[in-house]
């Protein structure tokens, strides 16, 4: 911690790198980041345009043969039609066969083997960005109870004024604030763009920081709004929504899920008032919906074709056998969909997310002129924060991340939960008027065994029933719970630990759970849905890590104490990747060559489905 | 004269792209001016702040530094001065605000030996406002100063140099911390 005494005068200039070539650098960087995106979402589209395609035949060749019971429609019709067919199984023999064709050819069967399926994609891609544009992003945050800044409170004031400064320094008009009474320390940017842009900040963040710090953390997040973090985070969330939208038109016809997930976006697109905060809600929960569906949870086809269905019937039997083919075709689009996600979209995305971040840091460095005040923030924070509860969908929009997985070892926050310890112990003692009050705790490690000898000797106390001791431990769990923000039930009780001490394997559980919730600091993720977590934990890898952040201020002058790289981490991934990287290689090469046969075969279900269907047509209404 | 039509073709769409190159750097240029002259106002917004901020934390204050009254009048005397050199030349606007900066520090620094203030929330209040209004003034500086870099760097670097004259462009004089403001720090007894 830069404390005064290691705030060294220094004379001459410190920053190795000015922050305009560090933003000139990260820039440049976006720029090539931005590019390897593209590419990778091309590449993914190629599958997801090669499974779709024959879907949409299947369903114009179904509408045609519907059509012509009315108005015949003209032969040239079906010629086209013909040759279309034609021109896709020459591709499809040149790839699988290797028999030779006219280059024309070849040309005209990619086209219509990509073509649909390529423009329903982007349409909807479309659709989805001129949806979602005017909610922008981080809209589940604005569910949360959010208030203005207080000008009669202090902090809140130097809040307010910090958020003003910034401004002016970036020569952007302010952003509204909206204040969180949480304890977790965390804030976040949200909104389209630098005009209707706001910043979610919780109280516990005000507590934390001072004015040095605040400002720091402020900047960056200013920083982030002026360089159009909020339209690229959009951008990037657009793309998985996209793949949702996708998924739920496939599902329709066969659940009630995708149908009231279209019907809901429907709805909006078509009624919702744009520019109220209910609408905007609105549209965070639907793309949250969409981001679920491109996952690999089940879908309603799945449901459809379960194996728990308890009728088994005939009819149940054949209309499986019927619409198995887009069953096949669903499973091809998720594992495609997941496998290129997994390996090119997410990684180039997560890559460019973090050189943004940088470009923030360098930035808020450029509006304060003060790299120790964010260096610092971001130390503290990185001990202290949390989810803001309920905002987990927008973690990638936060200062830092709020899962816990990335942190360091910090003996600050290990003292901190020390200090929690110590101070919920005192305070059961103060509550019980039997014992005197304890004497003011000292340095909490020192403490510490002593504190926790005495809970282990107060709680078997309690177990065998003196009266003081129970009383006192159940003072302790109601400061437990009061400390950690969350209700009296959810703390192990006597009976537990009774339990937990002969065996009992359910009440151990439980005990081990609170433990770990306490280690994480009481942070909440009870709340987090698994489509909130199959986005967040995706999203915590857009985090640069704290080490990172804090080598590249100290390279802009920030006075940081940097722990030494000792060379042992980089020996131990060079060793892994060489003994796994062939095992690695060889299950991506395999993963691939599964979705290539599964798209293969559901062009295959799907040539024979149609050819049946139209000869059903052909026999039964066109003699 | 006898020039082929694809010679002619040829010169009219050299003196268009050349005409479309002139036009984006005047209108780069300009637009970087604008920036300029908007961070410039952008200051006087702040200075103005801080004229009516004033009076509010002399009256909040008289009651509890009675003795002081000397530091007192001589920030009311500079604010005055600086509200009355709104309209003069920006020399002269530079200086009288310094003297106004000048005389707040010397107040803020004499408020320290009055320890019962820090107590009082709205006096608390009050200098956190007039804190924040000095940042202001100085981000505000910082980030005309930026455009002004900006603007002079984009006038000063080819391909522009060669018109920025021409235009009518001159480089924009940064906003200097005057050595009024430095000197000015007197520690009243």
């Amino acid at each position: 911690m830069a404390t005064a005494a290691s705030k060294i005068p220094f004379a001459g200039p410190r920053d190795r790198e000015s922050f305009f070539e560090a933003q000139r650098r990260n820039r440049r960087a976006t720029w090539r980041l931005s590019v390897v995106s593209v590419l990778a979402t091309v590449v993914m589209g190629i599958p997801l345009a090669l499974t779709i395609t024959p879907l949409l035949y299947a369903a114009a060749l179904i509408i045609a043969d519907v059509v012509s019971i009315w108005t015949p429609l003209p032969p040239s019709f079906w010629q086209h039609a013909n040759d279309l067919a034609r021109y896709g199984m020459a591709v499809l023999d040149w790839i699988t066969q290797g028999k030779a064709a006219n280059p024309q050819a070849l040309a005209l069967g990619a086209a219509a083997l990509l073509l649909p399926g390529a423009i329903l994609s982007v349409g909807l891609w479309l659709g989805v960005n001129a949806l979602f544009r005017r909610a922008g992003v981080g809209g589940a945050l604005l569910a949360l109870k959010a208030r203005e800044p207080n000008p009669s409170d202090l902090k809140e004031l130097q809040l307010s004024d910090v958020v003003q400064e910034m401004a002016i320094a970036a020569g952007l008009p302010a952003p509204r604030i909206m204040l969180i009474d949480a304890p977790a320390a965390n804030a976040a940017a949200i909104g389209t763009s630098p005009n209707d842009a706001r910043i979610v900040v919780s109280r516990g963040l005000l507590e934390q920081l001072n004015r040095d710090e605040l400002e720091g953390a402020l900047a960056h997040l200013v920083a982030s709004i002026g360089n159009g973090d909020l339209r690229i985070a959009f951008r990037v969330t657009s793309v998985f929504e996209t793949c949702g939208l996708l998924v739920a038109v496939i599902n329709a016809p066969f659940g009630s899920r995708s149908r009231r997930t279209l019907w809901r976006i429907l709805r909006y697109g078509l009624f919702g008032k744009k520019d109220t905060e209910a609408s905007s809600q609105e549209a965070a929960a639907v793309a949250a919906l969409l981001t679920h569906s491109a996952g690999l949870e089940t879908d309603d086809i799945d449901d459809v074709f379960g194996a728990n269905s308890s009728k088994k019937s005939i009819l149940r039997s054949i209309r499986n056998f019927l619409l198995f083919p887009i069953f096949f075709t669903n499973m091809a689009i998720k594992l495609s969909l997941w496998f290129f996600g997994f390996t090119m979209l997410e990684p180039s995305m997560a890559l460019l997310w973090r050189k943004r971040k940088y470009l923030a840091d360098a930035s808020a460095v450029q509006l304060t002129r003060n790299p120790d005040g964010l260096a610092e923030a971001l130390r503290k924070l990185n001990s202290a924060r949390g989810p803001i509860p309920g905002g987990s969908w927008a973690s990638h929009l936060f200062l830092v991340s709020p899962a816990g997985s990335d942190r360091m070892n910090d003996p600050k926050a290990n003292a901190a939960n020390q200090q929690m310890l110590a101070q919920m112990w005192a305070a059961s003692a103060s509550a019980d008027t039997a014992q005197p009050s304890s004497p003011a705790p000292s340095p909490a490690n020192a403490r510490l065994p002593f504190i926790t000898s005495e809970i282990i000797a107060t709680s078997q106390a309690a177990i065998s029933g003196d009266q003081i001791s129970i009383a006192r431990m159940n003072a302790f769990r109601q400061a437990a719970a009061t400390a950690l923000g969350r209700p009296v039930d959810e703390m192990p009780t006597l009976a537990d630990i009774a339990a937990a001490q002969h065996g009992d394997k359910a009440a151990m559980q439980r005990l081990a759970q609170f433990t770990k919730k306490m280690n994480a600091g009481g942070s909440d993720d009870g709340d987090a849905k698994p489509a909130a977590d199959n986005s967040s934990s995706n999203f915590a890898g857009f985090f640069p890590s704290l080490k990172r952040r804090l080598k590249r201020l100290d390279r802009m002058g920030a006075h940081v104490e940097l722990e030494s790289d000792s060379g042992k981490t980089w020996i131990v991934v060079a060793v892994l990747s060489i003994l796994l990287g062939p095992f690695a290689l060889l299950a991506a090469a395999l993963l691939l060559l599964l979705i290539g046969i599964m798209m293969l075969s559901s062009l295959a279900f799907l040539a024979v489905w149609m050819a049946f269907i139209h000869q059903l047509f052909v026999m039964f209404l066109h003699h | 004269m006898t020039m082929s039509t694809s010679s002619l073709i040829i010169i009219g769409l050299l003196a268009a792209v050349l005409l479309i190159w002139f036009i984006s750097i005047f209108n780069s240029l300009v637009a970087l001016r604008v920036r300029v002259q908007n961070a410039w106002s952008d200051i006087d917004v702040q200075l103005k702040r801080r004229h009516d901020l004033i009076p509010n934390l002399v009256g909040a204050v008289q009651g509890y530094m009675a003795h002081e009254r000397s530091t007192l009048e001589a920030v009311t005397q500079a604010r005055t001065r600086a509200v009355a050199s709104t309209g003069a030349s920006v020399a002269d606007r530079a200086q009288a605000e310094s003297a106004l900066s000048g005389a707040l520090s010397n107040l803020f620094a004499v408020a320290e030996n009055y320890p019962q203030l820090r107590a009082v929330e709205s006096i608390q209040l009050l200098q956190e406002q007039l804190t924040s209004t000095e940042n202001r003034i100085a981000f505000a500086r910082q980030f005309y100063n930026d455009e002004v870099m900006k603007f002079n760097t984009a006038q000063a670097t080819f391909p522009r140099n060669l018109f920025a004259g021409i235009f009518g462009f001159s480089p924009a004089t940064m906003f200097a911390a005057e050595d009024a403001e430095r000197a000015n720090v007197k520690v009243a007894i």
